[in-house]
């Protein structure tokens, strides 16, 4: 139990107007400095779960404690130790990528020459280093997500939640994330939780998975046990048998 | 900007009309002597109206009234002037020889007067009266001479008594302004600072847009995971967009004062009370910043806070007597019309232009413009919590 860093206890969500529950009665518990990925088919829950583990939404009953700290009673102390990396370019297209960090950097209320050298590092790390003046709309897909990601790194979050970090970017963007999230979670500590469809990605990257559907968890644990337990090869195999092969659009 | 170019050109000869009354009336002189001459000369003296003169038939001034040609016609019946003359002396004698068989005139003299169907009961009475008092003076003249010539023949020694036909009690007729300088209504005083506010409170369109393509795209969502408080986002947001709006504000009032006379309208007169002047605009654009905040938090999309905004401002102008002054709307939309916050604002700007206001002066349009500030950024921000956390 102290080892967790993140504890999900019986939550659920029902949207107004909804007859099914988008969470129902999910616990989860993700142990410090590892990499947890959530998975699910689309309309799963994960987004809501994300929502409700930044302490934006407020579950119908349950409760979300980040570090010991509750997500809503507590949220300006929650919020001060995640960082949050949206599935949508959540950046400014018409600021450069240096205006767009120093702007979200300072949001974050890092000291102007720490955040200076901290999205110099990152850059250099992400191979951006050259764009940094360039309009955010003149990015390619990869380095939109690149500077995303680096948006949410700034103040060196305790919890990095990532949802689908790496969706529809080249391959090369794609190695270039993950290496830098190991690294950030293997030096700074970092826990990461993390959504993404990229199945095989998530079997590579994640300590620790959990695949939810339909609101209701299914399955979890290490990766490797979840595979074992499932008497599958991969985790696609796994996410298959568990979530059928019906379209969920 | 173009609105006030155009809106103030339409409405400047309205205005001229309500302020300066030069009115189109014909003139028909069947009589050509001293009671026709002298009132043709009041009438073209007063600058009360445009006159012109015309040898008509009583029908053909009429027909041209009709058609709308002249607002309305004067006609002076034939050998008026000359019974006008006959019954003054036949007056007059009587007072001074009440026993004389002389054979009193009971004759009406008349002139008749022809208005345009369109004219209000009001313009009448104003017209006829404006013409009554120049024929009560014609006759004034007229009695007073014969009364002259009476005592003449009665009093041959006596001096003649020369009267002095200037009336006796006149008034002073002022617009009711704490200016120095009287400043009059016309069509710039009413439009520049209306359509200032119309387009201040049309801020809401980019700020409402910006707000949701900010919910869209992440951006939001990210703003809101971080500590700090999203009052503090919602702020900045609105101190940029009122920075928008005050130089708007100072771009509106380079109109008119520098733009509009080129175009031979009057000069915006703005007075000398800049800092009251930049409250009034501060406190407006606070409001428009605030509706903004407010359409952009509740509207789903774009396309909907553009089209809610859009109608709502225009409704709220209308209302609020930007496109037409309160003073000439009926009592009960003058009661309406104090909902707006056009009208607060509208109102605060012409206690500063026109009626030379201090902020004493206009400190409860100021406080209602606050309040609505205050109400709509409120609303905005619990409106998105209740949003999240139902």
């Amino acid at each position: 139990m102290e080892n967790q860093f993140v504890e999900i206890q019986n939550i659920s969500k029902l949207y107004k107007g909804s007859l099914v529950p988008a969470v129902n009665n999910i616990s989860l518990q993700i142990k410090k400095q590892s990499v947890f990925g959530l998975l699910g088919p689309n309309g799963a829950g994960k987004t809501t779960l994300i929502s409700m583990l930044c302490g934006l939404f407020k579950p119908d009953s349950g409760k979300i404690f980040v570090d010991g700290f509750n997500t809503i009673s507590e949220s300006k102390k929650t919020k001060q130790i995640i960082g949050v990396v949206p599935q949508e370019i959540a950046l400014y297209a018409k600021l450069t990528a240096w205006e767009n960090l120093m702007f979200l950097g300072q949001m974050y209320g890092i000291e102007s020459v720490e955040l200076k050298k901290r999205i110099n590092e990152h850059l250099q790390i992400l191979g951006l280093e050259e764009n940094k003046n360039q309009q955010i709309r003149t990015f390619s897909g990869g380095m939109k997500r690149r500077i995303n990601l680096i948006a949410g790194l700034l103040h060196h979050p305790k919890l990095l939640i990532l949802d689908e970090p790496t969706v529809g970017i080249d391959v090369q963007s794609k190695t270039a994330i993950i290496n830098h999230l190991k690294k950030i979670n293997k030096e700074q500590g970092t826990t990461i939780f993390y959504t993404s469809h990229h199945l095989d990605e998530a079997q590579d990257f994640c300590t620790h998975i959990a695949i939810i559907d339909e609101g209701k968890l299914i399955t979890e644990g290490e990766t490797n046990e979840v595979i074992k337990k499932n008497n599958c090869k991969t985790i696609e195999e796994v996410y298959l048998n568990i979530t059928g092969q019906k379209f969920r659009d | 900007m173009a609105l006030v170019f155009i809106v103030t050109l339409v409405q400047d000869s309205t205005f001229k009309s309500v302020n300066e009354t030069s009115v189109p009336l014909l003139f028909v002189d069947n009589d050509k002597d001293s009671l026709s001459f002298q009132l043709e000369n009041s009438l073209t003296q007063a600058h009360f109206f445009t006159t012109s003169k015309k040898n008509i038939s009583v029908d053909e001034a009429k027909q041209l009234v009709a058609t709308g040609k002249f607002l309305m016609a004067v006609i002076v019946p034939e050998n008026i002037s000359k019974k006008l003359r006959n019954k003054a002396k036949a007056k007059i004698s009587k007072a001074f020889n009440p026993n004389d068989s002389i054979i009193n005139d009971d004759s009406e003299l008349q002139l008749q007067l022809f208005f345009d169907p369109i004219t209000k009961q009001s313009f009448k009475v104003t017209i006829s009266s404006a013409i009554d008092k120049i024929v009560s003076g014609i006759e004034m003249q007229s009695l007073t001479k014969e009364l002259s010539q009476q005592l003449k023949q009665n009093f041959p020694n006596a001096k003649p008594i020369a009267f002095d036909s200037k009336p006796l009690v006149t008034t002073i007729q002022q617009y009711a302004s704490t200016n120095e300088t009287s400043l009059v209504p016309n069509s710039v005083q009413h439009n520049v600072p209306a359509w200032t506010m119309f387009a201040m409170f049309f801020i809401c369109i980019p700020l409402s847009a910006n707000i949701i393509r900010e919910r869209d795209d992440g951006s939001a969502f990210r703003l809101l995971t971080m500590s700090g408080s999203y009052l503090n986002v919602l702020m900045g947001k609105i101190l940029i967009y009122l920075l928008v709006n005050l130089i708007q504000f100072v771009l509106m009032l380079c109109v008119g004062i520098y733009f509009l006379p080129m175009l031979g309208l009057p000069q915006l007169q703005i007075g000398n009370n800049f800092f009251t002047l930049l409250v009034v605009a501060l406190s407006s654009g606070l409001a428009a910043c605030g509706f903004g905040l407010l359409v952009g938090t509740i509207a789903g999309s774009v396309d909907q806070a553009a089209l809610f905004g859009a109608v709502s401002i225009v409704i709220l102008a209308a209302l609020g007597g930007v496109w037409i002054p309160t003073f000439v709307m009926p009592e009960f939309m003058r009661k309406i019309s104090s909902i707006s916050p056009l009208n607060w604002g509208l109102e605060a700007f012409y206690g500063v232009f026109v009626r030379g206001l201090s902020l004493g002066g206009i400190f409860i349009y100021l406080l209602k413009l606050k309040l609505f500030f205050v109400a709509c950024v409120s609303g905005a921000f619990y409106y998105q919590v209740y949003r999240r956390m139902r």
